[in-house]
């Protein structure tokens, strides 16, 4: 995208993250919050299926992807050394706990053995792994697109979206009607949040410095636009709201199913969006 | 209390790419891996346009943002004030490479990249995976010459003045635009250029060791 000689003398895009191996790291935060979300919805509305999907999803897909992505992945053990100042190490410490413990209460649940104490904790665990990745990226002051308080609370209500989401499929998979319509009512609030938290996110952003500029025109009208208008607006927002002003209870299970998916491409296409066209500023002046 | 530091005076810079070359020489660089860079950029409008010439390396930031941000306590400041990395403590997550907001960090991923593809190592290149060896998957930067100053320390030698204690860029620099000292000896070259100096880019809060003379 950037020129060898334009490289941060004009706004430079990060690639770390999102291109090559990066696109690892983009589907691992997907998948982490993604779990996470669940297991803490599924606690929310004791859906033990949703839970052990969940942890599934966290553990193997997003960890799994994580481990992939790192450059020397055999010395993951030693990203929990700093804490203290870290948001991966910190990350990775909640991960960690949280897949531990989060097995030993699903193995547990299946006995039909509860411990409060442990459920408690692993719900904890569970919302501190959905925060991790936001507050990772926003304490990023060199990337204006990510340096903002609002995103940690934009991935907090995607994560817990999705997780919705995945409750919603496995109560229709079960035929749980009681679950469903519990379950649905927290989808469209948290739909209403997420779609109020995208646009506030992008507008507060617009008013920023050249390279905050820069990512908001890349994506509404450049090179992201088709990504975004298509698959975040039309296709992650437009279709849900569709089927939340319809009645969804009565819809067929295959439109429930198609509506879950559009729900988490357009979360996907967001964080894509988020990753891919976050822009340091130019470290020497280029105009007057 | 010493705290290495450079200044680096635009007035006198002419953009010849040898304090880069230098760097590359001095510790063997891959072929993509720059420690030091020189960024050209203009300001104005046709024709009263004025070409800037920004030399830039890693800043060595008294609040490195790099060494906050390591999960595993690999980037190191150390009691000078020089930010190093050890490579064996590196996972390559790159969380340092993402909160450098100077983008002085580099991600060593691929170790069998030839300077002349097709045409397999120069010799050059098979004594600095010797001499200097960089661990595949782990983050890179510039070390401020950190062995050469080491070195020339152990041996009486005072860095910025000695040439052997001094980096390889300040060396090479033709036009004598670049200095290298001790910042928090008010009696140093460096400590007095750096006050008619400023550092780049400070709205990032991270108090760089690196001044830029530019008027």
């Amino acid at each position: 995208m950037v020129k060898a000689y334009e490289w941060m003398v004009k706004c430079t895009p990060q690639t770390e993250w999102i291109e090559k191996k990066g696109v690892l790291l983009w589907l691992a935060f997907f998948f982490i919050e993604l779990g996470a979300g669940a297991y803490f919805i599924g606690s929310f509305f004791n859906s033990p299926l949703t839970r052990f999907i969940g942890w599934l999803v966290c553990g193997l897909l997003g960890g799994g992807l994580h481990f992939l992505y790192l450059g020397r992945p055999f010395r993951f053990y030693r990203m929990v050394a700093k804490p203290q100042t870290s948001w991966i190490s910190r990350g990775m410490i909640f991960v960690s706990l949280f897949l531990l413990l989060g097995l030993v209460n699903i193995i547990l649940n299946l006995y039909s053995i509860t411990s409060g104490v442990l459920s408690a904790l692993t719900i904890v665990l569970s919302f501190l792994v959905v925060i991790y990745g936001g507050f990772a990226m926003c304490c990023i002051n060199g990337i204006p697109l990510w340096n903002t308080a609002l995103l940690p609370i934009l991935y907090v209500i995607s994560g817990l979206w999705g997780g919705a989401g995945i409750t919603v499929g496995v109560a229709v998979a079960t035929g749980s009607e009681h679950l469903l319509s519990a379950v649905e009512q927290w989808t469209h609030l948290l739909l209403i949040g997420y779609i109020i938290l995208i646009f506030t996110y992008l507008l507060s952003i617009s008013y920023g410095s050249v390279a905050a500029k820069t990512s908001i025109s890349q994506i509404v009208k450049g090179k992201g636009w088709h990504v975004f208008w298509i698959v975040v607006v039309i296709i992650g927002i437009t279709v849900p709201v569709g089927m939340m002003v319809a009645n969804t209870q009565s819809a067929p299970v295959a439109i429930l199913y198609i509506t879950l998916l559009c729900e988490l491409l357009g979360d996907l296409g967001m964080r894509y969006l988020i990753l891919k066209y976050g822009f340091y500023n130019p470290l020497i002046p280029t105009t007057t | 209390m010493t705290r290495w530091g450079m200044v680096i005076n635009l007035n006198k810079c002419i953009g010849c790419y040898a304090c880069m070359i230098a760097c590359k020489q001095e510790h063997y660089l891959p072929s993509q891996v720059f420690w030091g860079r020189v960024l050209v950029g203009e300001t104005g409008k046709y024709p009263t346009v004025r070409k800037q010439v920004y030399p830039v390396l890693c800043n060595h930031c008294q609040d490195a943002a790099c060494v906050n941000v390591c999960p595993t306590g690999a980037s190191i400041k150390r009691e000078d004030g020089i930010v190093i990395i050890d490579y064996d403590k590196c996972v390559g997550c790159r969380y340092c490479v993402m909160a450098c907001p100077y983008q002085q960090r580099t991600f060593y991923g691929d170790d069998g990249k030839e300077y002349f593809p097709g045409q397999g190592f120069t010799e050059w290149e098979i004594i600095g995976r010797k001499l200097n060896p960089l661990q595949k998957g782990t983050v890179v930067k510039c070390t401020f010459c950190a062995e050469r100053v080491d070195e020339g320390i152990k041996r009486g030698l005072k860095p910025g003045v000695d040439r052997d204690a001094t980096p390889a860029c300040v060396n090479a620099c033709p036009a004598k635009a670049r200095f290298f000292g001790d910042l928090d000896d008010p009696e140093s070259e460096v400590s007095k250029l750096a006050k008619r100096g400023s550092q780049l880019s400070p709205e990032h809060g991270t108090n760089p060791s690196v001044y830029y003379i530019i008027r």
